[in-house]
């Protein structure tokens, strides 16, 4: 597909609403992350870098 | 990135980049292998052409090693060119390249890349201290460290990709930016593990925080920039995914590698990735000065930073290691003398444990993609993890591991060798960093991605990026390496 379709199709392309799964994939992505984040940080606190 | 590659199909583009990685493996393997003779006694690698900051241009080149001495400077710079020449074009024949016209591009690929090098280590460019200034007689220099260099190579590839897009054309065969930093990345290796057997423990106690960096970025970067990308820019599936991947992950294999794995036309992907690489070449302009200027007393946190908010390898792993050079000379001119090799250690561990999970990640969105949103016959199966990991990551653990049990494993007579022989392979390491930003210099055409429209694409990167990606990055770099510094020199 040449690079002027590609331009035309971004600018001109319908909006597709969120679907349930997208939300669920963006939702517990974040969420897990999140929680995993704080886990490493509590981890880090009581076992910090050892020089 | 070319017009051939935006025609190329994703199993064709699938296996270009297996081939890609397991070529870097086998060149990587061979300088390391041969570097590591030295510890025998024979040196096979010690006519590898070196550059010291200089301002008489006659004693800016050496051979490594005292032995060749004779070679002189030019001979060992014609040397290293004539290995490279042959050993890359008996490589790229196995990615169906044409050997004389990459043999033509290459030569002058590598002499445009090298003089910027060497211009980078002229000394009103390179040096930093009052002492070296002193030392070579200078009222006044730009301290950019020899690693300026890189920087140079970079601003060379720009001015030809924008100025001289037929040069640019004329090149485009040895313009492998990938290829040059996983080769690179394989021999680091070497360097990593003999930096590490200093300090076992300061080492292990970095693995455990590249884990973070993984949950950053796949987890938390991935998720907040496929919603903006969705519903603010209100792009489609088909472009959120490679955006996000390429934005959040490793932007050019994780852009093509997800992309795949939804099924997005090939063209997506690689014209996300060709973003990527313009986004990179910005960052690395700034970052690593960013990093020197407000960094500089905390170099680990310096180093897992450019490791998280750069985006391509070759730009993040060559970025660290000018942070590194950055902030060791501003702590030197302080009276602190951090070892060399911790900041790009970090950086470099980072960024390979964020690599690893491409495949995983790939996999996931596949899954989803093809039982939940395109179902179809052709649904995403486990075989596509093992298909789409990069490969040339199992050479760096591979020379990590031999060099770590070298180090600390074998006889005390070895150990003392190991570091000689890794830094006679880390010549060839700062050799394909800097054919990697030249290349990535020479890709980065601004003019016409602008041309071609992809303001809208650029402005998500812009909002994600210095919106979002940087800070985060930054934060947690902060929260997991903060008031932790490189040993010293003894």
């Amino acid at each position: 597909m040449s690079p002027p379709d590609l331009k035309n199709e971004i600018h001109a392309a319908e909006v597709e609403p969120l679907l349930p799964i997208e939300k669920k994939l963006i939702g517990w992505s974040l969420g897990l992350g999140l929680v995993l984040l704080a886990v490493l940080i509590a981890v880090n606190h009581f076992v910090p870098i050892k020089l | 990135m070319s017009d051939i590659a935006v025609k190329a199909s994703a199993p064709i583009a699938l296996r270009a980049r297996l081939n890609e990685d397991w070529l870097a493996v086998v060149i990587g393997l061979l300088v390391f292998g041969s570097a590591l003779v030295s510890i025998g006694g024979t040196d096979l690698l010690g006519w590898a052409v070196t550059t010291s900051v200089y301002t008489d241009l006659a004693q800016a080149l050496n051979p490594f090693a005292k032995a060749y001495a004779w070679l002189g400077g030019g001979g060992a710079l014609l040397a290293t060119y004539t290995a490279l020449l042959v050993v890359l074009s008996i490589g790229v024949v196995t990615l169906g390249a044409d050997v004389r016209k990459f043999a033509l591009a290459f030569t002058a690929v590598f002499a445009i890349a090298y003089a910027s090098w060497i211009f980078g280590s002229y000394a009103y460019v390179a040096a930093v201290t009052p002492a070296e200034q002193q030392k070579f007689g200078l009222a006044w220099s730009l301290k950019l460290t020899n690693e300026g260099g890189f920087i140079v190579a970079l601003l060379s590839g720009l001015v030809i990709a924008n100025f001289f897009p037929r040069l640019a054309g004329w090149l485009k065969e040895a313009i492998r930016p990938e290829l040059y930093i996983k080769i690179a990345i394989v021999i680091l290796g070497a360097t990593v593990a003999v930096t590490a057997a200093g300090r076992l423990n300061l080492a292990s106690s970095l693995l455990l925080r590249g884990a973070a960096a993984i949950v950053e970025a796949y987890l938390i970067y991935w998720a907040v920039i496929y919603y903006i990308a969705r519903k603010w820019f209100g792009f489609s599936r088909e472009w959120s995914v490679p955006l996000a991947s390429g934005i959040s992950i490793c932007g050019v294999a994780a852009a093509i590698a997800t992309g795949g794995a939804i099924r997005a036309r090939p063209a997506v992907p690689i014209l996300v990735s060709s973003l990527v690489v313009v986004f990179a070449v910005v960052e690395v302009l700034i970052l690593p000065f960013l990093a020197q200027t407000f960094l500089w007393q905390e170099p680990l946190v310096a180093g897992a930073w450019i490791g998280l908010a750069i985006k391509t390898d070759g730009a993040a792993v060559a970025g660290g290691g000018i942070t590194e050079s950055l902030i060791m000379a501003k702590a030197a001119a302080e009276g602190i003398k951090y070892q060399p090799g911790w900041i790009l250690a970090t950086t470099t561990t980072v960024k390979i444990f964020i690599d690893i999970f491409i495949g995983i990640w790939a996999f996931i969105l596949g899954y989803i993609w093809t039982n939940h949103i395109d179902k179809g016959p052709d649904r995403a199966k486990p075989s596509e993890i093992w298909q789409r990991f990069p490969k040339f990551i199992l050479g760096f653990i591979f020379v990590f591991a031999v060099s770590l049990w070298l180090a600390v494993g074998s006889t005390p007579e070895i150990a003392k060798a190991l570091p000689a022989a890794a830094g006679e392979a880390n010549v060839f390491r700062v050799i394909f960093f800097v054919l990697t930003f030249f290349s990535i210099g020479v890709l980065s055409d601004f003019r016409k991605l602008w041309q071609q429209g992809f303001g809208k694409l650029a402005a998500v990167y812009f909002v994600s990026l210095f919106g979002f990606v940087i800070w985060v990055g930054l934060l947690i770099s902060w929260l997991f390496f903060s008031g932790f510094k490189p040993p010293l020199v003894s």
